[in-house]
C-alpha cells in the first residue's frame, strides 16, 4: 500500500444525514450521475475534513457535500436520490 | 409507527467493564430507548467546562434484545474522546448520545445467512452485536467468524465468544501468538478467506469491520474469490477513530 486509505463509509455520516434530511438515508440507493451506477448511500466513500465529502464507490464522482456551519447546515447532493420517508 | 427525529439526550453510565488493557465496555442507562437494529451505532458528544463539543461515532455492542445499552471502546492514544471513554469514564458520569442511526450495515435474523462475519481489532463490536441478537433469538442461521487481533490479549469478548452455540471462529494473531497457538499468524488474505467463509456459490452475506486498510483487504479479496458485491457490507473506523 502506497498511502494509507483515509475514507471511511457513508454510514458513518448516518446521525449528521438524518439529522439534515429528517428520515434514515443510508440504506437508501444512490444513482451516479457520472458512472450510472446504483449504491447504497451508506457504502459510498465519506471523506472527512472541514465538511464532509461522499463519493460514488465505482467512480469517485460527487455525490454530497455538507458543512455544518454555526446556524445551519449547507449540503449539495449530486446524482440521482431514491428517498423513501416514513410517514407518521 | 411515528418516527421521532433524531435528538441528543442524555445518558447515565450504570457499568464499566475492562474487556483489554486498551479497551472498556460501557453499559448505559438511556431514557426512553427506542431500540436498535444490530450492527447500528451511536454518535456520542462530549461537552467540556468552556463548552467545547468533540463527538464521534460508536458502535452498539449490545443485542437488540438486551436489557441496557453497551458500546466496547478502545483507547488511542492522541484520540480526542476514546481516552476519556474508555479510561476516565466511571458509574454514574452523564453524557450525550443520539441515535440509534445506519441502515446499511445492520443485520436480523430474518434477513438469513449463511453469515460471515469478518473483523480487525475492535471492528468486532458490532459484528458481536450482531451474533449477540442471533443468539438471544436461538437462531440456526450459518454464521462464520474470522477476527484478526494483534494478540490473545487484545480480542475482546474472549470467553462470549468461547461459549457461543454453532459459530465457526476462526482467529489470526498477527503480532503475538500463545505457546501451542494452532490458528492463523498473519494479516488476512485471500487463502485464509477461501478456508474460513462458505463459497461464493453458498451466495453468504459478508459483514466487514475494521480499520480502513483491513477492510479494504478483506473486501478486495471478498470479490477476487467472486462474492457479490453487493453482498458485501462494510464499516470502516479510518486510519484512526479518536
Amino acid at each position: 500500500m502506497t498511502e494509507p486509505a483515509l475514507w471511511l463509509d457513508g454510514n458513518a455520516l448516518a446521525g449528521l444525514l438524518e439529522e439534515t434530511f429528517g428520515a434514515e438515508m443510508t440504506a437508501m440507493l444512490r444513482r451516479c450521475q457520472s458512472c450510472g451506477e446504483r449504491h447504497p448511500v451508506g457504502a459510498h466513500r465519506l471523506y472527512r475534513g472541514a465538511g464532509d465529502v461522499l463519493r460514488c464507490p465505482n467512480c469517485g464522482d460527487l455525490a454530497l457535500r455538507i458543512a455544518v456551519l454555526p446556524d445551519r447546515h449547507v449540503v449539495e447532493v449530486r446524482g440521482t436520490w431514491r428517498l423513501a420517508v416514513p410517514r407518521d | 409507527m411515528p418516527r421521532a427525529p433524531i435528538r441528543w439526550r442524555t445518558v447515565t453510565v450504570s457499568e464499566v467493564v475492562e474487556e483489554t488493557p486498551q479497551a472498556r465496555t460501557i453499559v448505559l442507562d438511556v431514557p426512553e430507548w427506542p431500540g436498535h437494529e444490530a450492527g447500528q451505532h451511536v454518535d456520542v458528544r462530549l461537552t467540556a467546562e468552556d463548552g467545547y463539543q468533540a463527538q464521534r461515532s460508536y458502535s452498539i455492542a449490545s443485542a437488540p434484545e438486551d436489557p441496557e445499552l453497551a458500546l466496547t471502546i478502545e483507547r488511542l492514544e492522541d484520540g480526542e474522546v476514546s481516552p476519556y471513554l474508555a479510561g476516565e469514564v466511571r458509574a454514574g458520569d452523564e453524557f450525550e448520545i443520539r441515535g440509534p442511526v445506519g441502515g446499511h450495515f445492520t443485520w436480523r435474523v430474518r434477513d438469513g445467512g449463511p453469515l460471515l462475519l469478518i473483523a480487525g481489532g475492535s471492528g468486532l463490536v458490532p459484528l458481536m452485536a450482531m451474533l449477540r441478537h442471533r443468539a438471544a433469538l436461538g437462531s440456526d442461521v450459518e454464521a462464520h467468524l474470522l477476527l484478526s487481533a494483534r494478540s490473545l490479549e487484545d480480542v475482546f469478548y474472549r470467553e462470549e465468544l468461547a461459549g457461543l452455540q454453532h459459530v465457526a471462529m476462526h482467529y489470526t494473531l498477527t503480532r503475538s501468538r500463545p505457546e501451542g497457538w494452532t490458528g492463523y499468524d498473519r494479516r488476512v488474505d485471500v487463502e485464509m478467506l477461501a478456508e474460513v467463509g462458505p463459497p461464493p456459490s453458498e451466495d453468504p452475506l459478508a459483514f466487514v469491520c475494521g480499520p480502513t486498510a483491513f477492510v479494504e483487504q478483506v473486501a478486495d479479496g471478498l470479490v477476487a474469490l467472486g462474492h457479490a458485491a453487493e453482498r458485501i457490507h462494510t464499516e470502516r473506523f479510518g486510519p484512526t477513530g479518536g
